[in-house]
């Protein structure tokens, strides 16, 4: 029960925050630049593949299908989202998480309640990783 | 981690970016597989900007200080008013994109088809400015450009700035 739940959490969660990025890529590739880490030719790639990576892991992690596979990617992710937004934060870069939705202007009101969200998310899914047997 | 979980990583990474490629390529076409990020360049973007826009773009804030000195330039300031109101450059006429259909009919009405136009906007990472100044290329106005760094090049600069105290 336990696994189903966390299961449907981070799947609803990567789904949800997949939409807008998809919805708005040349948003999503300025929000990307505004973390000052990526390199410039990357950016338009990673905002295009990025949020289908998301949203198929999500997708795939709810039906089941390779939900081991979906499971760790998304816990790559969160964990590169960890890193990313901590080493911002560590070095006091003003950025925009751009996690959910796109704002026009201004930045997320804490980078540091997401970098905790990232966190929980990841001891989920970490949690998820030990209960969901290998086939 | 078994040979599935491996296979399926590849699976599932697969068919992501095949998705986004159809995606990009037949549903929602209008992403460029590289942007313009370099602010040397201009306003940073994800289309790339070696396009008509890019001959707008005036990169030197001393030339565009001089033409705010020569008073010659009609200025227009695309931010939101009360930002405006805060701080803008000398001579610049409030023009926000948000407001852009109402304010129009007057700037039409006051201006000539080959009046000398200046836009800027916040930074360089601010398109706003960019669409202000195709729409008016659009409407047959022959000379415009943009001031690509914007406000904030400019106050970085320590060039004069003009309040609307209230």
């Amino acid at each position: 029960m336990l696994v189903f739940i966390i299961k449907l959490v981070l799947g609803i969660t990567f789904i949800y925050a997949s939409w807008h990025k998809i919805e708005d890529p040349a948003g999503f590739a300025r929000i990307i630049y505004g973390y000052g880490i990526f390199p410039g030719a990357s950016i338009n790639l990673m905002a295009m593949t990025l949020p289908f990576i998301e949203l198929v892991a999500g997708f795939s992690l709810i039906m089941g299908v390779y939900p081991r596979s979906a499971l760790l990617i998304i816990n790559a992710l969160l964990a590169g989202f960890i890193l990313v937004i901590g080493f911002n934060l560590l070095r006091g870069h003003q950025f925009d998480c751009g996690c959910f939705s796109i704002p026009s202007q201004g930045h997320a009101a804490s980078n540091i309640f997401l970098l905790v969200r990232d966190v929980f998310l990841l001891g989920f899914g970490m949690v998820a990783w030990r209960f969901i047997r290998a086939s | 981690m078994t040979r599935k979980d491996v296979t399926g990583i590849f699976l599932l990474v697969s068919f992501a970016l095949v998705t986004a490629f159809f995606y990009h390529s037949f549903l929602s076409p209008g992403m460029a597989l590289q942007g313009q990020w370099d602010p040397d360049q201009g306003v940073v973007k994800a289309v790339p900007t070696r396009d008509a826009d890019s001959s707008m773009e005036i990169l030197n804030p001393d030339v565009v200080r001089q033409m705010v000195q020569k008073k010659e330039w009609i200025i227009l300031d695309v931010r939101p008013g009360e930002i405006y109101d805060q701080g803008h450059l000398p001579h610049a006429v409030s023009f926000p994109l948000m407001a852009f259909d109402e304010a129009l009919p007057q700037f039409l009405t006051s201006t000539q088809r080959s009046s000398d136009i200046l836009v800027y906007c916040a930074s360089i990472e601010c398109t706003d400015s960019h669409t202000v100044a195709g729409r008016l290329k659009n409407l047959g106005y022959t000379s415009v450009k943009v001031f690509s760094g914007g406000f904030r090049q400019w106050q970085e600069k320590g060039y004069e700035i003009e309040k609307n105290e209230d």
